[in-house]
């Protein structure tokens, strides 16, 4: 059991007789009978009085551990800094170190989730894989990030949005999955760019209009014409470059782009979500998380999402939980019935 | 040096091409050799070291575990076979290693840029 209120907590409130604390009380002597295994979490609580009640709010701290590859490309490598230690000197590992906290902390105020596995599990993370190894990736434990190669990458820890993307596939794995393949492989990545963009609004206190919905803000050296990686606001904008070549990604659905590269073009068809999810958010307005971000997340977590989802049943599914959490003629959901149709994946016919 | 030898192309009679897809940026990337006669035989030999056998021609059951990893295709074409094989990032492992990091050796600096 991964217990947010400590058990010393559950005893006191098991104990008490107060009237009006009998249900908490019931509650308490209820989870203490459970069989469990006790593995402890850390965990924040904040002890205040309002009139004559002991209030008591818990919030889980983050678990994390960043490991050191040493430029070699075996994980998870040697371990270099654990929850609560001081910052290490060394940039990527203490940049992992503070954008996996601020991903973590986004997860809990926004969603109620603590972590990935939304019990409290540690966040892993590798750094310094390979050599001038040109990538991010997310293995299907930890969070693994290479050092770039100095001429088009300059690293990917310096972007919080790339750090939140990873963790991101942690939650998609963990909420059931999404093939990683064609269209529900697009859908995976798009979900992941979301908790990207959502984690860096939340830690600079960004509304939808306010920011920059860029994926990878950074990590491109001088020497490469482009600002990002992504953009989940005018897809195929990111960069425009003598080498690499212009930005791909498609906006709407008649740009599809058929490919049997990148596991059908994952990240390049992604762009057509991504814009379905900020016109969403900026139509909505405010903190995009609260809204928006709470639409793609119940859908993603409901149960119900099928790992081969394609973009038409995946706007069904958001356009399905905004109705069910908002109301049928809810602004939320005909922003989002509104969103799919722009990018074409729905065919735009509205409700009677 | 003759004048033969400066006017008649070397013939080529081993080439290969190494594809990189995916990654987090997505992005494609290409590198390639032609051999000749010259150094067809260090050329055959990594190619015939890899088990092409298990990897050709798009297999299904070739998806790695995660997201965000490379994607490696490998085109070979001798003179009496074309080959090809598809490979995850934990496939490209070994004699495929090997290959491909010779293929991008050759192609310099710019191959030499992102590993």
């Amino acid at each position: 059991m991964h217990a947010i209120v400590p058990p010393y907590l559950l005893r006191r409130l098991a104990a008490t007789d107060e009237p009006h604390l009998a249900a908490a009380a019931e509650a308490a002597r209820a989870t203490l009978a459970a069989p469990r295994a006790y593995h402890p979490s850390p965990a924040t609580i904040d002890l205040s009085v309002e009139g004559d009640a002991l209030v008591v709010e818990g919030s889980p701290d983050p678990d994390r551990v960043i490991s050191d590859a040493e430029q070699r490309e075996v994980l998870p490598g040697r371990r270099v800094r654990r929850e609560g230690e001081v910052a290490s000197g060394d940039t990527a590992v203490d940049e992992a170190y503070d954008g996996l906290g601020a991903a973590f902390d986004f997860l809990w105020d926004a969603f109620d989730r603590a972590s990935v596995d939304g019990r409290g599990g540690t966040l892993a993370a590798t750094v310094h894989y390979g050599e001038r190894y040109d990538n991010a990736f997310w293995n299907g434990e930890r969070m693994v990030f290479g050092d770039g190669d100095g001429e088009v990458f300059q690293g990917f820890t310096g972007s919080i949005t790339v750090i939140a993307h990873e963790l991101g596939h942690g939650v998609v794995e963990d909420s059931g999955g999404l093939d990683y393949q064609g269209q529900s492989g697009a859908l995976n990545e798009s979900i992941a760019d979301v908790f990207g963009a959502l984690t860096e609004q939340h830690s600079l206190g960004q509304s939808a209009g306010e920011a920059s919905w860029l994926i990878g803000e950074g990590i491109f050296t001088d020497a490469v014409q482009g600002s990002a990686l992504r953009s989940m606001s005018a897809p195929g904008t990111a960069y425009d470059d003598d080498v690499l070549g212009r930005d791909p990604q498609p906006a709407h659905m008649r740009d599809y782009v058929e490919t049997t590269e990148d596991n059908g073009g994952v990240h390049i068809n992604s762009g057509i979500p991504n814009k379905a999810f900020h016109l969403a958010a900026t139509a909505l307005g405010g903190r995009a998380w609260e809204r928006a971000g709470c639409v793609w997340y119940l859908t993603l977590t409901g149960g119900t999402l099928a790992r081969d989802a394609d973009f038409a049943a995946f706007a069904a599914a958001t356009t399905a939980t905004a109705a069910a959490e908002y109301g049928e003629n809810s602004e939320e959901a005909e922003a989002v019935r509104t969103a799919w149709a722009a990018v074409g994946v729905t065919s735009g016919v509205t409700r009677d | 040096m003759s004048h033969e030898t400066e006017t008649e192309p070397a013939e080529t009679v081993v080439a290969v091409t190494v594809v990189r897809s995916g990654g987090f940026a997505g992005l494609t990337r290409r590198w390639g050799v032609q051999a000749t006669p010259a150094d067809a035989q260090r050329w055959r030999a990594l190619v015939d070291d890899c088990p092409w056998d298990e990897h050709g021609d798009r297999c299904t059951d070739q998806r790695a575990t995660g997201a965000d990893r490379f994607s490696w295709t490998v085109h070979a074409t001798l003179p009496d076979a074309t080959l090809r094989a598809d490979l995850t990032e934990t496939q490209a492992t070994g004699p495929w290693r090997a290959l491909i990091d010779a293929v991008r050796e050759v192609n310099g600096a710019a191959a030499n840029a992102s590993s």
